[in-house]
């Protein structure tokens, strides 16, 4: 038996689009050894998606097709076959069965209508000579084995009854039940949170050697790689610019994307103005790839800022009056209610919360899902309804102004939401979409007046002027963030609540628009409140930080101390559950 | 689940009643009935006899109250033989020389032959139930079938062939496509298709005085009453089964090795079933406002049929009861269609 499992080479994806023919998986070659976690990690659009689902051989047809190359699988019997050959009926021989596949999105990715039990038993009979109530026990079984609490109600619960983590645990079961040689993992951990990715990829590790097999795993994040992958493929447009063991890529990457992948990931143990980003390391001239020749550590100790002059910006910043103080805030949601219409229990989803923000101040606010940080957020501009408290705003109760001083403050004080993909009216162009406050306000008298602005808006950006006609699915995820940045900036607010505005993005986008959003605090004088589950993104930005856990603040204080010394068990869970990429870590793990 | 279903029920009654007091306030807006009662022949004496045993000649709102206590099933009534026999009752409690009663809600009776309303339109839903339903039945499985078949072939000649088929379908009102098919089938073509251009769905055959149902009569109207339906049934499905086919849980199912059949109807179709029922159900409704036009042009004796005639005639407790009902039906069939969500989809919940 070879140690060799499954070997790609050459492999050519290609999509016909409207804009043409797009080489998605563009001469692609890698293999996979039995016991092997390989990595594939790139920014979305990269192809590494295109390229596991090749392998299965799923690409929606039309408009994907695989045009050249080949797949070859390594059977235990010493059999070599090529999967691109294979017609739909012997493919499916293999799928679920010899290959199986895990998802992004645990949400969306099971059958709402049927019970979780019913669809594990399916795929087990489906490859499986097996009765029912056999079949069920191995449902079972596998429950128990990725660690689901109480399997039997499992069995028969439907998927929107369960959490996110379950979920995905659900699909590792159904992708485990029939024993695959390959496990392939396509994003598995980024729709949840730190805490759960954790958990997560410890027990794909722990399957993977109890069933024997190999996985790919697909992520744009590099700290995830370096919890889990043996060899680690880089890929950047359809292409694989780099690959090596796990330990030499993280302690000494040749190409600058790779480079730029690894730098651009917020530290959590140093204090940076700015983070670098892949355009740091090479950016393109007419087609032409331009290298800047610097090491990771170059560029960042290049942008770092010491503990003393922080704590110097720090210290400035209190000696002012607050721009907003929350006192005893209080926002509970209806739970349950009689027969008549009256609420009988209540979701506490922010609880007695009290915070200053200073002026020109960036504070954090970080926790689990669900936590009520995005309420908090959403209450302090009255789109959640606050039940108790004062939400003091430039000495005035925000809480209880009247509707024309609501419309007032709306001018100040503005929102940035998550997702960067449904907050844009997809038929206004962006020039009208960022115009439009300004002509609910009445800012400025003519609108040639405004679309001036509106292009200033633009620029400030780094987006550009012609680009005011061009309607929001014209954009990438992080241009669109960028225009929803310019809308929020359109009436020149002095204080902007940032709602987990980065999550929805990769890493090296994500890098961008932060910078974008530290410069702008310091050329217009902003405030921020910056709401996110990623503690290091959230470190990166705030001056001082809240940590909050089931609706109530944890802990609060300057961000670098609580990341360097959490004084609870939640923060403390919390930062050790973050995928830090450290080389040191990789060295104990692959003992180098 | 059960205090939802109370709850609903509360609230169809709630509709109920105010369909009552809009019925009692339009036909208090026509001439007096009394008089039209009467026809032809202006005799002082009998129209105040009429008015009199009508409450005519009472205040309008106690007019209402005596209109309402009719309807209800819960109701009071004075305790005489006269009454035991036209209203049907059982009595619950003595109350003086009144009586606290319950009974099936009583409508009146026809002006014309002083039939019971109620009778009238127990006569008459057989066959506007059977319409209906066939016609519904036709145009789901019509429907569902070939909108799956334009799923699958989205923009190719069949799916191209079978959407511009619909947009002609929806186009066109019941009655048009009634005539239309009764001229075709009923009478250019009647020799080969053995099809009658009218005629009831209940027939008196040869010399037996039972009523016989004709199922031949049956398929032009139904035909014809289903044309729109199966139209929008056919887009419904076959937008609805496209969205799900993209979904995330339909690669999983692809992922697991099932083969494309088994993933489109089992996985595809379960859930792409969700609006395609809430149409259905809803056209159930619409199905009985056409198949007014529907049952004169066929002659089948029906609700619509029946309640054309009342208008015609101003046969005023008929149009009232024969809305109150129609109404009645609305309402159940809503209740009906929402728990029927639940079964499809176990995702709704329902909390009180």
């Amino acid at each position: 038996m070879s140690d060799l499992l499954l070997d790609v080479k050459n492999l050519e994806t290609h999509f016909k689009t409207e804009e043409g023919l797009v080489k998605a998986v563009n001469n692609v070659s890698f293999s996979l050894n039995r016991r092997e976690t390989v990595g594939i990690v790139g920014e979305s659009g990269s192809g590494k998606s295109v390229t596991s689902l090749s392998v299965m051989r799923l690409i929606p047809d039309p408009p994907g097709k695989i045009v050249g190359g080949s797949i070859n699988y390594y059977g235990d019997d010493g059999s070599v076959t090529d999967l691109t050959t294979l017609s739909e009926a012997e493919m499916r021989k293999y799928r679920g069965n010899e290959i199986s596949m895990i998802f992004q999105e645990p949400m969306t990715s099971l059958n709402p209508v049927f019970t979780c039990g019913n669809q594990v038993i399916e795929a087990i009979r489906l490859h499986q000579n097996v009765s029912k109530q056999e079949a069920i026990d191995q449902t079972l079984a596998l429950f128990e084995k990725v660690q689901l609490p109480t399997p039997e109600r499992i069995l028969k619960a439907y998927p929107h009854q369960l959490s996110g983590g379950q979920k995905q645990r659900v699909m590792i079961a159904m992708a485990m039940s029939c024993n695959p040689k390959i496990l392939i993992a396509d994003e598995p951990t980024t729709a949840l949170d730190v805490t759960v990715q954790k958990t997560i990829l410890e027990l794909m590790a722990n399957l993977k050697n109890e069933i024997d097999s190999s996985i790919i795993f697909i992520t744009h994040d590099l700290g995830v790689i370096a919890e889990i992958a043996d060899r680690v493929i880089v890929m950047y447009k359809g292409k694989i610019v780099e690959q090596g063991d796990v330990y030499s890529i993280f302690s000494n990457p040749q190409h600058p994307y790779t480079k730029g992948l690894l730098a651009c990931r917020p530290p959590l143990n140093r204090r940076l103005s700015q983070l670098p980003t892949v355009s740091d390391f090479m950016r393109e001239e007419d087609g032409q790839m331009i290298e800047v020749k610097a090491s990771v550590e170059e560029m960042l100790s290049g942008f770092e800022i010491t503990h003393e002059q922080h704590r110097e910006h720090l210290n400035q910043l209190k000696k002012q009056e607050p721009l907003l103080e929350v006192r005893n805030l209080r926002t509970w949601f209806p739970s349950g209610k009689n027969f008549f219409g009256k609420t009988t229990s209540w979701v506490k989803a922010v609880d007695d919360v009290s915070f200053d923000v200073y002026p020109g101040e960036t504070l954090g606010l970080v926790g689990e899902s669900g936590c009520g940080k995005t309420t908090l957020g959403r209450s302090l501009l009255r789109l959640a309804p606050a039940r108790e408290g004062e939400v003091i705003y430039r000495g005035k109760d925000i809480l209880k102004l009247t509707k024309a001083e609501m419309k007032e403050l709306r001018r100040e004080v503005q929102i940035i939401f998550q997702d960067p993909y449904s907050s844009l009216n997809p038929r206004l162009t962006i020039g009208n979409a960022i115009m439009e406050p300004m002509q609910v306000h009445g800012v400025y008298d003519t609108d040639s007046q405004r679309k001036d602005r509106v292009v200033e808006l633009l620029e400030t950006v780094s987006l550009k002027a012609h680009h005011f006609n061009r309607y929001p699915h014209e954009f990438s995820g992080g241009q669109r963030q960028r225009i929803c940045v310019a809308r929020s900036l359109a009436l020149n607010p002095k204080f902007i609540i940032c709602d987990e505005s980065v999550s929805a993005l990769d890493v090296s986008v994500q890098a961008q628009v932060l910078n974008l959003l530290n410069e702008l605090q310091n050329k217009l004088d902003l405030t921020y409140i910056f709401i996110s589950h990623d503690l290091s993104v959230v470190k990166f930005m705030s001056d001082r930080m809240v940590v909050m856990n089931q609706g109530v603040i944890e802990e609060m204080g300057p961000a670098d101390d609580i990341c360097l010394n959490p004084q609870t068990a939640y923060t403390q869970r919390l930062i050790s559950a973050i995928p830090k990429g450290l080389v040191e870590e990789i060295k104990v793990r692959k003992g180098v | 689940m059960l205090s939802y279903i109370l709850k609903r029920s509360v609230y169809g009654v709630l509709v109920l009643f105010g369909v009552a007091m809009l019925i009692f306030a339009m036909f208090k807006l026509l001439p007096d009935p009394a008089r039209m009662t009467m026809g032809q022949r202006p005799d002082v004496a009998t129209i105040e006899a009429i008015r009199k045993a009508q409450h005519l000649d009472e205040p309008i709102y106690m007019q209402l109250a005596y209109y309402l206590n009719d309807i209800s099933p819960v109701s009071i009534h004075e305790d005489t033989a006269e009454n035991r026999e036209e209203y049907a009752y059982t009595k619950l409690l003595g109350l003086g020389s009144n009586a606290l009663v319950i009974k099936a809600p009583y409508l009146g009776r026809s002006m014309q032959n002083r039939k019971r309303v109620t009778e009238i339109i127990w006569e008459a839903v057989p066959t506007t139930a059977i319409l209906g339903i066939s016609a519904m039945l036709i145009a789901s499985v019509i429907g569902i079938l070939f909108g799956i078949i334009a799923a699958l072939n989205q923009f190719k000649f069949l799916d191209n062939a079978i959407l511009s088929t619909t947009v002609l379908g929806i186009s066109q009102p019941s009655y048009f496509s009634g005539v239309v098919l009764g001229l075709v089938f009923g009478y250019w073509l009647a020799d080969w298709t053995g099809l009658s251009n009218t005629g009831p769905l209940f027939e008196m055959v040869g010399l037996s005085d039972e009523l016989t149902f004709q199922p031949k009569n049956l398929i032009l109207p139904a035909l014809a009453l289903g044309i729109r339906p199966i139209a929008i049934i056919v887009q419904l499905t076959r937008s609805s089964m496209l969205d799900v086919l993209s979904q995330d849980y339909i690669r999983t199912a692809r992922a697991k090795g099932l083969s494309k059949w088994m993933v489109i109807f089992k996985h595809g179709l379960r859930n792409a079933m969700n609006p395609v029922v809430t149409t259905i159900s809803g056209w159930f409704a619409s199905v009985l406002a056409g198949s007014f036009f529907i049952e004169i042009i066929f002659d089948c004796k029906g609700l619509g049929f029946q309640t054309v005639m009342a208008l015609n005639n101003f046969d005023l407790p008929v149009i009232m009861g024969a809305v109150l009902f129609v109404a009645t039906i609305f309402v159940t069939v809503n209740i009906f269609v929402d728990l029927i969500y639940g079964v499809l989809d176990p995702r709704v919940s329902y909390a009180a």
